[in-house]
């Protein structure tokens, strides 16, 4: 962290980050200008937030929110069909589009630790097993889907043959 | 710093034209030669630092304290003088 190597636009930049309102970087006032930005980074520690930060809180409330609502669905599929239907359905029209992407989430999560390694090597072990486990859920999920699809399908034509085209 | 000097009044009265750092209030002949050893010897080139951290007193006290060896009364009277003085002439 050698505020001394930065260009005078990066400390500017840095400067701008920490807001730390400042004039111009040159041979008078940059010292000046690093000695501050020294004391505000001691005091604030936290270096310039990274998107994976937030692309890691993304993934952990999918997970959370996936687990948490597939374990009903799944065991009242056919207990009370009409009531469910509301809000089953678009849940079950999101997840095909979900379950397409962990692929790729994950190249991108090993592409971040080869980036940085040092602070996400706990997070990705744990990512693993929780997305075997989401996988099979969301495996279960769609199969739960498609019958549920089918049950309502049939209560409906029996009901009201034109109600659906 | 409510009551300022006879210097502070001189500096602050009139536009500083060719004056010399020392002409500054606060800045005395040991100081004035320090400043001038690093290139400002004259008060617009102070000015010119004064301007530069955009006339933040706090970071040109600082500047001068580091560059001049200014207490902390010597810087604060220079800044203050240099505020007021773009203040009427600026």
């Amino acid at each position: 962290m050698s505020l001394r190597e930065k260009s005078d636009e990066e400390l500017s930049k840095l400067l701008s980050e920490y807001g730390i309102k400042h004039g111009p970087i040159v041979d008078s006032t940059r010292k000046l200008y690093e000695k501050k930005l020294e004391k505000a980074m001691e005091d604030a520690p936290v270096e310039v937030p990274s998107p994976d930060k937030t692309f890691y809180r993304e993934e952990a409330e999918e997970v959370t929110y996936i687990t948490y609502h597939h374990s009903p669905v799944r065991q009242e599929v056919y207990s009370d069909g009409v009531k469910r239907r509301g809000n089953a359905e678009p849940d079950e029209e999101e997840e095909p589009v979900q379950y397409t992407e962990p692929p790729v989430q994950i190249s991108k999560r090993t592409a971040n630790h080869s980036a940085a390694p040092g602070i996400k090597e706990p997070k990705r072990e744990s990512g693993c097993s929780v997305w075997k486990g989401v996988r099979l859920l969301l495996l279960l999920a769609v199969l739960a889907a498609a019958l549920y699809y089918a049950y309502c399908r049939v209560v409906n034509n029996e009901e009201d043959p034109f109600g659906i085209q | 710093m409510s009551t300022t000097s006879q210097k502070h009044r001189d500096f602050v009265g009139e536009p500083m034209g060719d004056k010399s750092v020392t002409s500054l209030s606060g800045i005395g002949e040991i100081l004035g030669k320090k400043l001038e050893q690093q290139g400002f010897d004259k008060a617009y080139v102070v000015l010119g630092q004064f301007l530069l951290l955009k006339k933040d007193s706090e970071m040109f006290s600082e500047w001068l304290k580091d560059a001049s060896g200014a207490n902390s009364r010597q810087a604060g009277s220079c800044s203050q003088c240099l505020t007021e003085w773009c203040d009427a002439f600026l």
